[in-house]
């Protein structure tokens, strides 16, 4: 009897480790679900989709609160309180655009949230030494640097024009490139800003190709990039490389225009076949899932929300403790190598390698920088075929 | 001089997709002093029509116009059946807010219905182009252009030939006067609604295999049509054509001038300065 | 209602805004009470204009953005502390609006209303292609409001949302006051007369141009306060966010939604708009229906109004405007004093 009882109490003991299956942790997401911005934001919802699913598989159980901030930075404000005083979650993913990010930086200092950004690209954001918030992707500088200093490699061009969305991602990508231009012995030769969903961009185009400029960098997001190539095509506009910075250049849509595309460069965050682990079969999934391929949005979105949620599961939902994790860890996933560190005037900013992809032939591939590279990039530019 | 050749050619040929617009606008404000905000949404409704005829069975956009036209002249005249109507009476803004708020649902409805995910209509000949003396003009616009000019040769006919057209005129003119000879004037508004739907969901079918379709593309369009309505002249169908055309050129040239920057700016101003010089419109009658 | 009663009232509710945060600690509470307070004072001084005087400007986003950028531009560039810089800014917007006026009020009706939206256009770009001084698209981002200390003594260091929702307290009352002295002063009158029939007040020596300078510029003074407001307290501006068209629908819609040309209007227009607005936009009904037993989380329906409704508030917003337009023209309150002097008379 005494054996027995024994064992009762010491199987009674046992049972919660047995019942211990998965950590349950609460982690925020603001995302522009609706507004201006959420053709893309459908893509960073879409990677925390498949983020969950691979949580869950590794026993983290994410409760997500979601909460949409149309795009607006107060809106931004509002769900960022409600997650961190109201819904207490351990951490919050997000926001997408750089000024819903830059209005709520400070709220994380603030109400003592950590507060992980996938892919907001203003540089200030991580400029403001902030103890709190932390950046995943490149800024804007990352984004000319790394293309123009291909173009400089490949060959020798002297003269540049820009064309740029009027909207803070392609006003910063221009002055990035004018700062890069002149460090570097580049002369820009024009420069022209425009709103974003004109509908012709002909004259802009025909005044460029009259300055004659070896290189075209533009930066673009939405479907302006394909009118512009078209246009230019149109024009006849053929410069030593087109160099395209932002979303717009890195679409699938752009690709399978390929009367139009072909040999376009790009600078991108991520791409479906560079050689960091998961990047390949992450793609394939989220084709199969969603019926179309993953931006670098739905990368970083993923892996922002892995970060998070296994961060705040190490550290039982502590806030500090999150916030020490986050800043001390390391991550090697599908964004390749993650520390959140200090350099060059940033707080908690991954220096994350940015990637060149070139459409060849209707497929995206990575070019450069070499050690990325799955294919060989083209340059010059081979002009317009038949 | 080229580039300034190429500016203008370029802008004629856009100009003449903004005209339509714009005579749509014209008619239903002419008619019925309604400032319809949702106009660029209908141009919206257009796209879409178009483009799913496009992926579904393989209609030609500039083809597809013989179906997505009457379409959305019901569509419109049911709208004006059914809503305007109720706000012919009222006050300006709340005619401005009803027509906003109409513009809300049909672009967050497509919205919710396709997703924001933007749509490109490619067909065979989207990019190409021919060229001219150095100028390269767009092959898909010239065909637009062409069409615009022959629609509105027969909207001019219908206006001026037949009875209805006459009606509609006549109404626009004085809506009571019209009243008082016999002139079912609401059965007039909804006509003029419906063909003022039926020619922006057109001019988004145009302009559909070198533009991108999204659900909010209809903001765009919407001031770009009133700024061409009131600079024509409320009312006046050859008003919008030459403004649409004027509008076009414009922008194509301003920018070319002042930066691409400036471009909406350089409209805006033009806009100020008629509504200060000639209030009326070019072509438009002075009527308080 | 009797004057007392209403006295009353008035001093009961103001009592109880000056006590909120002494009992409310929620600072998403305190967030929305901000964000109502700038939608008030926005929606007043509109209604100075379009209620009391008939000029329907949808360009008002252009004083909003222009007390906006003068005292962002100062604080951050030039270091005057927005105490100071909200006042430059007032004088900004006085003076633009003395030239907008000069260029608009030459016209009537629609042709008003769509020349207001060019011109708050035609200020939109221009902030977005003068980089040198607004830093265009990239927006002012606040880096450190300097703290109030009156001689040595620290008022506030604005790490709170508190100051920023007395600071809205402050300007919401004045506007309100503004309105009920001007609407039962002779300044009123000559609003209301050129409303009613322009030309009849004109010959009857009332001036158009200058009272209606008048209210425009009493619109603006206001309006860009509010502007500044919001600017200091979000932390972050771009012509997007504080000069855009929407903004200026937004306006317009607080107040023809809450009852035009009344003083309670707006506020009653605020009240509703910006908490529904953010019930939408959050999960909140939806989760009030689940909690309230209506639909069960687990059950279809709940599941589709949990994935879609927010996604669809916009939607329901339009709706909304739609609905009222159509079956509440004279707003809110307008409703509510037809359906008393229907109650009245029976």
């Amino acid at each position: 009897m005494k054996r027995f009882i024994v064992l009762l109490i010491a199987l009674t003991l046992l049972v919660p480790a047995f019942a211990h299956g998965a950590t349950k942790v609460k982690v925020g997401f603001i995302n522009s679900i609706t507004g201006p911005e959420a053709p893309i934001g459908e893509n960073l919802s879409n990677g925390v989709t498949l983020a969950l699913e691979d949580l869950k598989k590794q026993g983290i159980d994410v409760d997500l609160v979601k909460e949409d901030d149309t795009g607006k930075p107060e809106k931004a404000m509002a769900a960022f309180e409600k997650l961190s005083t109201r819904d207490n979650v351990a951490g919050i993913v997000g926001p997408y655009t750089s000024k819903c990010a830059a209005a709520i930086s400070k709220l994380a200092e603030k109400y003592k949230t950590a507060l992980l950004i996938p892919v907001s690209s203003k540089e200030d954001i991580t400029k403001q030494g902030l103890k709190w918030t932390f950046r995943l992707s490149a800024t804007t500088e990352d984004y000319a640097t790394i293309l123009l200093g291909m173009a400089q490699t490949l060959g020798k061009p002297k003269t540049m024009a820009i064309i740029n969305e009027n909207t803070d991602f392609g006003t910063s990508g221009a002055k990035s490139a004018k700062e890069y231009a002149a460090k570097h012995g580049l002369t820009v030769v024009a420069e022209e800003a425009y709103a974003p969903g004109s509908p012709d961009y002909r004259s802009t185009l025909a005044s460029i190709k009259g300055k004659n400029p070896n290189v075209v960098f533009m930066v673009s997001y939405v479907a302006d990039a394909i009118l512009l190539m078209r246009q230019s095509r149109e024009i006849g506009l053929s410069p030593q490389a087109f160099l395209g910075a932002g979303a717009g250049f890195d679409t699938v849509q752009l690709a399978k225009e390929q009367e139009i595309s072909n040999n376009v460069f790009s600078s991108t965050q991520w791409t479906r076949d560079v050689n960091w682990p998961g990047a390949k079969s992450f793609a394939d999934r989220y084709v199969k899932a969603f019926g179309k391929e993953p931006t670098y949005h739905a990368s970083t979105a993923y892996e922002s929300m892995i970060i998070m949620a296994q961060t705040a599961a190490k550290a039982a939902s502590n806030r500090d403790r999150v916030r020490d994790l986050l800043r001390k860890g390391k991550w090697n996933g599908l964004m390749g190598e993650v520390a959140f560190i200090d350099y060059s005037g940033y707080t908690n900013q991954n220096h994350h390698q940015m990637l060149v992809e070139q459409i060849q032939h209707g497929k995206h591939e990575t070019v450069w920088p070499p050690k990325f590279a799955g294919k060989k990039p083209v340059y010059p530019f081979p002009g317009w075929g038949k | 001089m080229s580039i300034l050749i190429q500016a203008l050619i370029s802008g004629i040929l856009i100009g003449g997709v903004y005209a339509l617009i714009g005579i749509g606008l014209t008619i239903i404000f002419g008619v019925m002093r309604v400032i319809n905000f949702a106009h660029g949404d209908l141009l919206m409704l257009g796209m879409y029509a178009t483009y799913y005829l496009f992926a579904a069975a393989h209609v030609d956009p500039f083809l597809s116009i013989v179906i997505t036209t009457p379409l959305m002249f019901l569509c419109g005249a049911f709208l004006q059946k059914t809503i305007i109507n109720r706000v012919l009476d009222a006050l300006p803004q709340n005619q401005i807010l009803l027509t906003i708020g109409l513009g809300l649902i049909m672009s967050n409805t497509i919205m919710l219905a396709f997703t924001s995910d933007y749509k490109i209509l490619s067909t065979k000949y989207s990019s190409s182009s021919m060229h001219v003396g150095g100028i390269s003009i767009s092959s898909p616009l010239v065909i637009s252009f062409a069409i615009t000019a022959a629609i509105t040769a027969a909207l001019y006919w219908f206006l001026l030939k037949t009875d209805t057209g006459q009606a509609i005129r006549a109404t626009a003119q004085d809506r009571e006067a019209a009243r008082l000879m016999g002139i079912n004037v609401k059965r007039m508004s909804i006509i003029a609604f419906g063909l003022g739907s039926s020619l922006a969901a057109t001019a988004g079918a145009l302009i559909s295999p070198t533009y991108y379709i999204f659900p909010q593309v209809g903001s765009v369009f919407t001031l770009k049509a009133f700024v061409i309505t009131v600079l024509g002249g409320m009312g006046s169908v050859v008003g919008a054509t030459l403004g649409g055309v004027l509008i076009g050129i414009a922008e194509s040239v301003g920018g070319v001038y002042f930066g691409s920057g400036w471009k909406e700016v350089v409209v805006f101003v033009l806009f100020l300065l008629v509504l200060l010089f000639k209030p009326s419109g070019l072509l438009g009658k002075s009527r308080t | 209602m009797a004057r007392y009663v209403r006295i009353a009232l008035i001093t009961l509710a103001l009592g109880g805004l000056i006590v909120l945060p002494l009992y409310v600690e929620s600072t998403y509470v305190l967030h929305m009470m901000i964000l109502i307070f700038i939608n008030v004072i926005v929606g007043s001084s509109w209604n100075i204009l379009g209620g009391f005087t008939g000029q329907y400007s949808v360009g008002h986003a252009a004083y909003f953005g222009v007390g906006a950028y003068t005292t962002m531009i100062l604080m951050q560039f030039k270091h005057v502390a927005p105490w100071w810089g909200v006042w430059a800014g007032t004088g900004v917007a006085v003076v633009t609006a003395l030239i907008i006026g000069s260029i608009c009020f030459r016209l009537r009706g629609p042709y008003f209303v769509l020349a207001s939206i060019a011109v708050a256009e035609i200020f939109r770009v221009s902030a977005l292609n003068l980089k040198n001084i607004t830093n265009g698209a990239e927006g002012i981002l606040v880096t450190e409001v300097p703290p109030l200390t009156v001689g040595k003594t620290l008022i506030t260091d604005w790490a709170s949302k508190v100051p920023f929702y007395f600071t809205g307290l402050i300007f919401m009352v004045m506007i309100i006051v503004v309105t009920a002295l001007v609407r039962r002063s002779k300044l009123g009158y000559y609003f209301q007369a050129i409303r009613e029939d322009q030309d009849a007040a004109h010959s009857l020596g009332i001036n158009p141009t200058i009272y209606k300078n008048t209210a425009l510029a009493i619109s603006a003074v206001f309006t860009s306060l509010a502007g500044s407001l919001y600017g200091v307290y979000v932390g972050f501006i771009d012509p997007s966010t504080v000069l855009a068209l929407d903004l200026s629908v937004q306006i317009v819609m607080i107040c023809i939604i809450g009852g035009i040309g009344t003083i309670v209007g707006p506020v009653v227009g605020a009240a509703l708009l910006v908490p529904l607005s953010e019930a939408l936009r959050s999960n909140a009904i939806t989760d009030a229906l689940i909690k309230a037993g209506v639909v069960s989380a687990e059950s279809k329906v709940g599941a589709f109004l949990k994935e879609n409704l927010a996604h669809a508030h916009v939607l329901i917003y339009g709706i909304l405007v739609v609905i009222v337009i159509l079956f509440m023209p004279d707003g809110v309150i307008g409703f509510f004093r037809k359906f008393g002097a229907r109650r009245r008379t029976a």
